[in-house]
């Protein structure tokens, strides 16, 4: 174990706290007790990977088993990097402070494309080989989860295994596989064979990609009994699934730095633009009772002043008021805030305000997405103007003098009358300020957009879509620029360079594990951070494995091409993505989930209706 | 009843050595809240729990003798304090005892430390023995340059370990840390492997602080 090592090097990196481990509720196990380890790796730092909920759960899940033990792993900034290079000290896990390379599974989740190249990283810090077939050893198998798997091609070269939906029950089975195959001493190629057979469980490298001359896909070819769909995983009675009783509480201040509780799963919107929406399909909610009662045993057995009710969209639970009522009742006795993020504007109410108001009055965010009703029509968001100015309203009249409102720029069928509709937009937010005699006494208002540039992702209705070239981005940006010309508007943009990489990286194929192998060559990680992203090494690895980014970022593909991911079952039929898409161009809206079923084809997979009347 | 004065001994060791003053604080305050501890709330706009700590302890260093001010509400025994502490902190924090203070933190003049360490034990001793130690000292100002020689008292030394002290408290405070950091400079030597523990906290009239 490192301690000592550690000793030596931790007072000369920024924040030591984080890459000790023993925090409070964090689990130790005797090594020579435990049958499977599990590194649990978040490919970028502590501060952001802490925050994350679904590393909390599958952690938890996992040490619930007496005899595995799971370990988080971070990616180290580039000061901790140096001193564990220098000390010849490999990438090890927080709770043993010993080298992860030991471990049976080393198991990335994949929140964005942009971490991509840590996994490189990692696994070269940990002392192991970053390609897949190079590591021949049955353990440590390499496998990686999270909505990123729903496109893991890019990737395909360096893990054994993805797990393709919730990892709730799968992992365990994963696990209780190589237990066996370990016993039986195997070879890697046959657990991995045996694996394949796991709903929910796929093996990139028993399939066979052929490419067209104009290398689109040609085939996708099962090997070896591996299943020609994989299908997506999903928890049937989502109120009864494993939920941690605690977290793990980090020393240092993190990005989230609260107790949450995921109140539903999955979304009923349908937003065009929005990966995750499909991806965790169907909606699915925790009753009441079971809120309450997470919410009380995280609150308790961690001592945060402090509850995120999580998920895609909280206000649409079905029981948002009860489930509000019952919480103020515990979080005013036990003074804890409550946070709702999340928050759809045409779900706004007065009681609901109220009842965030008593966290802190900050700032409101609203994401009408799109500046003219046209293009939110486009992109599905089911918002209507006065939706907007009715959220804005009760938000001005109960004392906030700040909104911040997300758009984003580049949408299919965009043109400068949707740019200039933003302005417009905040303008009459500005004017409603102002018009009302209720607005809180002598402030101004503030306005922050918040402008992210469309990146058309796997398993949405966009998914055929190019992305605008970076000259129509530039301009379509200076020109908002140019049209907001009041000093209450304060907008910030997204970088052009970050967006084209995650464009390039979501929508890739195997032949990008070449061009991620190159740039992670050429010193490329940490690529979330702006501080250590290379853009134009990212360019020369792409130029040297002569593939040209703007073939997955700036090209229409045609309904009928075979897509990258086409071998993955997110239990939605590609003819509904298809449908969606032509109904997009006509600027038709598709009603919500419980309005009415738009049969995605998930409740045919499922075997019932998603919703009761549906 | 009238709030009671209480004073909080406890040691941090281990892995949480690298707990900043800052985050320490919010830890204490976690572990009341998860305790459910009757400790008293200040009040006003935003109440929170009231503790303060007598002394900071450097980062790195372990200590066994620190200790943190608080005001309870409710009668408790000290056991039950003690107790109901420790199953709420992480591991490498032990709550050891709680009595009402007796000598207040401006009192305090210096702390004990001992060290063991792994470097050149001859170039350790010539270090110890000259005339004088310059180093640097970071302050709300700026840099101070200081004798370290003037204010180390040396208690017990042998190869690898040393046992000293050094001015400690809110007027005047040297980090024991940085001992080992002039040996590194001035010897042009490295040191291999360094635990620093604060063993105890003296007032002005050679007793300890209770």
């Amino acid at each position: 174990m490192y301690k000592d090592k550690l000793d030596r090097i931790l007072l000369k990196v920024q924040k030591p706290s984080r890459y000790i481990g023993g925090e409070l509720n964090s689990i130790e196990k005797d090594p020579e007790k435990v049958t499977m380890r599990f590194a649990f790796c978040f490919p970028d730092t502590y501060d952001i990977g802490m925050s994350h909920l679904g590393m909390k759960i599958l952690y938890s899940l996992i040490n619930s088993v007496p005899e595995y033990w799971c370990e988080r792993v971070f990616m180290p900034l580039p000061d901790m990097e140096e001193q564990m290079r220098k000390n010849d000290i490999l990438l090890y896990g927080l709770e043993s402070l010993e080298p992860i390379r030991n471990c049976d599974f080393i198991g990335f989740t994949l929140q964005y494309e942009l971490s991509f190249s840590n996994i490189l990283a990692m696994l070269d810090l940990a002392g192991l080989p970053v390609y897949a077939k190079d590591r021949e050893a049955l353990t440590p198998i390499v496998c990686a989860g999270g909505p990123c798997v729903c496109n893991s091609e890019p990737i395909a070269d360096f893990v054994d295994i993805c797990i393709l939906g919730e990892g709730e029950e799968i992992n365990l089975e994963l696990m209780r596989l190589l237990e066996q195959c370990k016993a039986e001493g195997v070879s890697k190629h046959e657990f991995l064979v045996r694996a394949a057979q796991i709903e929910g469980i796929y093996v990139p490298s028993l399939y066979d990609v052929q490419y067209n001359e104009d290398c689109t896909i040609k085939s996708i070819i099962p090997l070896e009994g591996a299943p020609a769909k994989v299908r997506k995983r999903i928890i049937a009675d989502f109120d009864s699934v494993y939920y941690p009783e605690t977290f793990v509480v980090p020393f240092s201040e993190i990005v989230h730095d609260r107790a949450v509780v995921e109140v539903l799963r999955g979304c009923i919107r349908g937003c065009r633009f929005c990966q995750a929406g499909y991806f965790y399909r169907p909606f699915r909610e925790k009753s009441v009772d079971t809120i309450k009662k997470e919410t009380v045993s995280v609150c308790e057995t961690t001592g945060y002043d402090e509850v995120s009710l999580t998920s895609l969209s909280t206000s649409d639970h079905s029981e948002i008021e009860k489930m509000l009522a019952c919480l103020a009742d515990y979080s005013d006795a036990a003074r804890v805030n409550l946070s709702l993020p999340s928050m759809r504007i045409d779900r706004f109410s007065e009681e609901l305000l109220d009842r965030i108001k008593s966290v802190r009055k900050s700032g409101l965010t609203f994401a009408p997405e799109a500046g003219t009703q046209r293009l939110r029509d486009v992109i599905n968001k089911n918002i209507t103007e006065e939706n907007i100015m009715n959220g804005c309203r009760i938000a001005f009249e109960g004392g906030y003098t700040a909104v911040k409102l997300y758009f984003m720029l580049g949408l299919p069928t965009e043109t400068m009358e949707d740019i200039e509709g933003i302005a417009e937009l905040c303008q009459r937010i500005i004017d409603l300020y102002y018009s009302l005699p209720s607005r809180p006494k002598g402030k101004g208002i503030k306005i922050s957009v918040s402008l992210s540039t469309f990146i058309p992702k796997p398993f949405t209705p966009f998914q055929f879509e190019p992305q605008p070239t970076e000259d129509v981005i530039k301009e379509r940006q200076k020109h908002l620029m140019e049209v907001v010309n009041t000093k209450k508007v304060q907008v910030s943009r997204s970088h052009f360079d970050v967006t084209h990489l995650e464009a390039a990286l979501a929508r890739g194929d195997r032949r990008l594990s070449a061009v991620i192998y190159a740039a992670w060559k050429k010193g490329c990680k940490l690529d979330g951070w702006t501080e250590y992203y290379h853009y134009d090494k990212w360019l020369e690895a792409f130029s040297e494995c002569g593939i040209d980014p703007s073939f997955y970022v700036n090209r229409q593909r045609s309904y009928d091409e075979i897509l990258p991911w086409d071998h993955m079952d997110l239990l939605i039929d590609k003819s509904f993505f298809v449908r969606e898409n032509k109904r997009a161009h006509e600027a038709q809206t598709t009603p919500n989930c419980r309005e009415k079923c738009s049969g995605c084809g998930v409740s045919r997979c499922i075997g019932r209706a998603c919703f009761p009347n549906g | 009843m009238e709030t009671k004065n209480i004073r909080v001994f406890f040691s941090k060791t281990g892995r949480a050595v690298y707990i900043s003053h800052l985050d320490l604080y919010r830890l204490f305050q976690r572990a009341i809240k998860r305790a459910k501890l009757p400790i008293w709330e200040t009040e006003g706009f935003n109440p929170h729990v009231y503790i303060t700590f007598a002394l900071p302890l450097a980062l790195g260093t372990a200590g066994l003798c620190e200790s943190m001010d608080t005001k309870l509400t409710e009668d408790i025994s000290t056991d039950e304090l003690v107790q109901r502490f420790n199953d709420a902190l992480p591991r490498d924090i032990r709550v050891l005892s709680a009595a009402e203070p007796v000598r207040k933190a401006t009192e305090i003049a210096l702390s004990e430390y001992e060290a063991e360490f792994d470097c050149d034990s001859e170039a350790f001793t010539k270090f110890l023995s000259a005339e004088h130690i310059p180093a640097e000292k970071k302050t709300k100002r700026g840099i101070a340059e200081l004798d370290l020689k003037q204010h180390l008292n040396v208690l017990e030394q042998r190869p690898g370990y040393l046992r000293f002290s050094f001015p400690s408290g809110a007027e005047f405070n040297i980090n024991a840390g940085l001992l080992f950091d002039a040996f590194e400079k001035i010897s042009g030597t490295e040191i291999y492997s360094l635990h620093i523990t604060r063993t105890a906290i003296k007032c002005s009239d050679g007793k300890i602080f209770g």
